[in-house]
């Protein structure tokens, strides 16, 4: 597919233009926390030496500096503090309603979660109310393997919806 | 003996929707720097330091330093450099700046910042916000762009502190009133409170003036001793007495204060800044502080120590922050009214201060002193404060 303008770019995958993590091993060290993703678990890492969770994951632990760390759950269920409602002018790569908030999953390093709210339509979401856990597929990523040729890496990520009541 | 950094010169490009190159805006910021003290000459400059972030993703260009510095005739032999803080970048520029001319790796250094926002496409500076918040934890949710973010933020003062959209709208009528008549800036239009309020919506509560505009610009200024100024101006010394940058976190979720409305750091850059500079909030007769929205302002004046933490409504709604108040804010229009284009708004902020403190400013604060500027940067993830005065810490 050609890019509007910029020919050359055709069929090609500009990495700076994608607004998804890059999250395929090769590229990413905290890649496991994607993985887990898929799985239905929302993680971060703990610290074996000092015992210091820290979000979003590490490779070296900011407290203690060592290196060896262990993944470990967050809850994937907490409750909206305050959340903010876009309705109109929503930015290229997201739908309206664009529901933002402030989320409490009840432990530390993740009092304070700013996260997306989706499958909830505009007026609905109340402060106080529980959500959970919504991970969903985004595009894969295209990997240049050399003479392997181009590998497509699959992509998930996260956002919480209401729990139904 | 010791040397002491002071800002000999500024000036900014007309700043709005330019149809212009990026490398344009920093050549008229430039020649509106070095108009404002003539005798002062490209040849006389021995650093640069360029504040820009958004050169990268919009105008394609990296290394952004080397290329300013030819464009402007500038042959820099001690500093050229870039730095990127964002909305802080300007005044990141004049704190190196300071400290180079200070320790005398420099004598006379340009620090300088623009941006060339406007992209042919809107879609794309839009996009490309992604990348102003931490992108893998927050941009990727969509909080780039940051009226959501400043939503929240608004809603969290009014839960804790009861403050009023009436409160938000005095500052965007404050602010758009002193730009009114300001020739270089984006919104040159007086603002009423019935048409603040009754504005288009946004991300509520925020609404049309409660946010600053998107914007092409490049501002400049000079950072040099107070010994080597005096060669070229007959000016009042306007030194740079004391400065901080606090950042405690990127990610939202490590947001340091109690609730999006409490920014412990703030204060902390506050203190360190009031403390090197040796004066209290109480000394600040006029003050650019970071109003990318009026809910920003309303904070700032509290943690700034303006007034108690949780009456910044009240302040603004009682004119505290206009000429005659108790601090004048943002008294050349602000990020409301006279943009914001993140690398530049620093050095336009200290060019105001040291416009105020020498008697020339166009909204003049009789007997200006002491003067201050601040910026937060990202998703409120940094803070940085310069205290300017007419003579130096002793």
């Amino acid at each position: 597919m050609a890019v509007l303008g910029i020919p050359i770019l055709e069929d090609l995958y500009p990495s700076t233009m994608d607004m998804w993590p890059l999250q395929a091993k090769e590229f990413n060290r905290s890649f496991q926390f994607y993985e887990n993703l898929k799985q239905g678990r929302l993680t971060t890492t703990k610290c074996k030496a000092c015992g210091h969770v820290a979000y979003p994951p590490r490779v070296v632990c900011p407290e203690c500096y060592s290196e060896d760390l262990e993944y470990t759950d967050l809850p994937t269920k907490g409750k909206v503090i305050v959340f903010s409602e876009e309705v109109k002018g929503v930015p290229l790569g997201f739908e309206s309603p664009l529901i933002h908030a402030v989320i409490d999953l009840g432990v530390d390093p993740a009092r304070r979660v700013l996260t997306r709210i989706i499958n909830c339509a505009a007026g609905q979401l109340q402060r106080g109310d529980e959500v959970q856990l919504a991970v969903f597929p985004v595009p894969a990523m295209p990997i240049d393997k050399g003479k392997q040729g181009t590998i497509m890496f699959d992509r998930v990520f996260f956002a919480f919806e209401p729990v139904k009541k | 003996m010791a040397r002491n950094a002071v800002i000999l010169a500024g000036g900014q490009s007309k700043w709005g929707v330019r149809e212009a190159h990026i490398v344009d805006l920093f050549q008229e910021a430039a020649k509106a720097c070095l108009d404002d003290v003539p005798n002062l000459k490209p040849k006389d400059i021995d650093g640069l330091i360029v504040a820009t972030s958004y050169a990268g993703r919009c105008s394609f260009q990296v290394n952004t330093a080397p290329v300013i510095a030819e464009r402007c005739g500038l042959k820099p032999t001690s500093i050229c450099t870039r730095c990127d803080t964002l909305c802080a970048g300007g005044s990141t520029a004049i704190i190196l700046a300071k400290g180079l001319v200070e320790s005398g790796c420099a004598d006379i250094v340009m620090a300088c910042g623009g941006e060339k926002l406007y992209t042919p496409q809107k879609w794309e500076v839009f996009y490309s916000e992604l990348a102003s918040v931490d992108h893998d934890w927050d941009g990727v949710h969509g909080m780039g762009l940051p009226p959501p973010f400043f939503s929240l933020t608004a809603q969290e003062h009014m839960m804790h502190y009861g403050t009023k959209k009436e409160d938000l709208a005095a500052v965007s009528v404050a602010n758009y009133n002193y730009a009114a008549t300001n020739p270089v800036a984006q919104m040159q239009k007086t603002l009423t409170l019935e048409e603040a309020m009754s504005a288009p919506v946004v991300v509520p509560p925020l609404t049309l003036y409660d946010c600053c505009p998107i914007t092409d610009g490049a501002a400049a200024c000079i950072i040099t001793t107070d010994e080597i100024a005096k060669r070229f101006s007959d000016r009042p010394l306007v030194y740079i007495r004391g400065t901080a940058q606090t950042c405690l976190n990127s990610v939202s979720a490590n947001f340091p204060g109690v609730h999006l409305a409490d920014w412990a750091h703030t204060r902390i850059a506050a203190a360190k800044a009031y403390e090197r500079a040796k004066v209290t909030a109480n000394d600040i007769k006029v003050a650019q502080t970071h109003d990318c929205f009026s809910i920003s302002e309303v904070i700032e004046v509290e943690e700034l120590g303006f007034c108690k933490k949780g009456e910044g409504g009240e302040f603004c709604r009682s004119k505290q922050i206009e000429i005659g108040g108790k601090v004048p804010v943002n008294t050349d229009g602000g990020l409301l009214a006279v943009g914001h284009p993140f690398g530049a708004t620093g050095v336009r902020q200290g060019t105001e201060i040291m416009k105020q403190l020498q008697g020339r400013a166009r909204h003049q604060v009789k007997g200006a002193d002491i003067g201050l500027t601040h910026n937060l940067s990202g998703a409120n993830a940094e803070h940085t404060i310069l205290v300017y005065g007419l003579s130096p810490v002793k």
